[in-house]
């Protein structure tokens, strides 16, 4: 009998599997229809291409110490503007997780979150350089927001990944809400939350350089008046020294997240 | 004891107050089982939950001592626990040969050791009655009969009632005083364990022919 179900289902599944498959490709075409991706104009826009990076070499060294400074602004920006994230994230993560909050409070933090997350980064750089004026302090206080937006979803992720069942022991020896919070979800959590903090300082680094477009500080403010100036070998300067960081920063934190793993 | 599906770790955690009753009574210590007494009843009840149930990055004495929580407000707990109760935790883990492990990060412990971990806090939450689901799964022949010759000892001479789903016959039979098979949510046998066998197989043959 029970050979039977299962060469009943059979037939249903594949058909199910071909929907999705056709469904998938159909978003696809839908998606595609918009780019209006022609391939010919591609193949005749190598020579620009080409011609642009021929501009931004050999790199003018004569700005270096610029560049270095700039570069280190934004690290700094970075760095505050992760751990604040990072900070204002826990919460909301906790809050929003489904194995630990109460449904409307997950409602509320899920709907908090989405809101920050739908806000692009250059937008939060507009609001606080209104708000505070150009340099770095818009651009830490985009970066919080922007990670925000972010750590709080990697971190509800990794609490409702818990294993429930130490948890439910925790509950059955009759520890309160708090001490569950302290002693069973933080040490499980936290390896994983030091390691997407991390991932997310060397993201910030990148994001950083965009939000000097709109005046908010560091390296992308340099970066966009030499290229305004057309001036593309100290452009280059640039991001040549923000590739070595952010590589260095990389390796880095890949040892210090294996570190945390372990 | 049951087949797969037979209810038997809902059972336990029915007992434990984590699934909540829809039919029926359950009465532990003389007091209904029921989300106001559970506060009381929980002093009194460990588990260890299949696979141990620990928190695999606190250290073997970390666990231990959660064992003790209940004792405590969550505000006198936050910095830490007190140190007699610290001095416990590290006697436990002596008594179950678990010393020079005291401080290693639980998941870096093999399975028997991990359930002696777990068996410790339930020491230390001075429980009268252990619910055991599957206390033996995973481990070899050799550590499975370590931790049923543990559980068999705190029984006999501590009092400790001890509740476990087994799945293995021979087990239940060496170590069980009573046997209780579940089918599909519903006592299928409850008696002593001299005959386990030949009920598993009236429990196959009534399968066989529902089916």
């Amino acid at each position: 009998m029970d050979k039977i179900s299962r060469l009943d289902r059979t037939p249903f599944k594949s058909l199910k599997t071909t929907l999705i498959l056709l469904l998938v490709v159909a978003v696809y075409i839908w998606a595609g229809q918009s780019l209006d991706l022609n391939l010919q104009t591609l193949g005749k826009s190598w020579p620009y291409v080409i011609d642009f990076a021929r501009r931004l070499f050999p790199p003018d060294f004569s700005v270096l110490d610029v560049a270095v400074k700039s570069l280190l602004e934004t690290v700094q920006m970075s760095l505050w503007g992760t751990t604040l994230g990072a900070l204002l994230s826990v919460p909301i993560a906790i809050a929003s997780a489904h194995n630990v909050a109460p449904v409307p409070l997950q409602w509320a933090a899920n709907f908090l979150q989405n809101a920050v997350r739908s806000v692009p980064s250059i937008i939060l750089g507009l609001v606080f350089v209104s708000a505070t004026g150009l340099g770095a302090q818009a651009g830490t206080m985009s970066l919080t927001i922007y990670t925000v937006g972010y750590l709080a979803k990697f971190f509800q992720e990794a609490i409702e990944s818990l294993d429930a069942r130490s948890l439910d022991s925790l509950v059955t020896i009759g520890a309160k809400p708090l001490q569950i919070l302290r002693y069973g979800v933080l040490p499980q959590v936290m390896p994983l939350i030091l390691g997407y903090t991390l991932w997310m300082f060397e993201y910030n680094i990148r994001a950083a350089s965009v939000l000097g477009v709109v005046g908010a500080g560091g390296i992308g403010f340099q970066l966009k008046s030499y290229i305004d100036g057309f001036e593309y070998q100290k452009a280059t300067t640039m991001m040549l020294v923000l590739l070595a960081v952010v590589t260095m920063i990389d390796l880095f934190s890949s040892k210090l997240r294996q570190r945390l793993e372990n | 004891m049951g087949l797969n599906g037979a209810g038997k770790s809902t059972l336990l955690r029915c007992l434990a107050g984590l699934v909540p009753i829809q039919q029926g009574q359950v009465q532990i210590l003389g007091h209904d089982a029921t989300p106001r007494n559970y506060g009381q009843i929980r002093q009194h009840l460990g588990t260890i939950m299949q696979g141990g149930g620990l928190i695999p990055q606190l250290s073997a004495i970390e666990n231990v001592l959660c064992g003790c929580l209940g004792r405590y407000s969550s505000w006198q707990t936050l910095m830490g626990l007190p140190l007699p109760e610290q001095t416990r935790s590290a006697q436990l883990l002596e008594q179950f040969g678990l010393a020079d492990k005291a401080n290693t990060v639980v998941k870096q412990l093999s399975g028997g050791q991990q359930q002696r971990v777990a068996i410790a806090r339930a020491l230390m939450q001075n429980a009268t009655i252990l619910l055991a689901d599957e206390p033996t799964n995973g481990l070899d022949i050799m550590v499975a009969k370590q931790v049923m010759d543990t559980l068999a000892n705190l029984n006999q001479n501590q009092g400790m009632t001890i509740v476990a789903v087994l799945h293995d016959l021979k087990m239940a039979a060496t170590y069980a005083h009573r046997a209780i098979i579940l089918d599909q949510g519903k006592i299928f046998y409850d008696g002593d364990t001299n005959c386990l066998t030949e009920k598993f197989a009236q429990l196959h043959t009534t399968q066989h022919h529902v089916s």
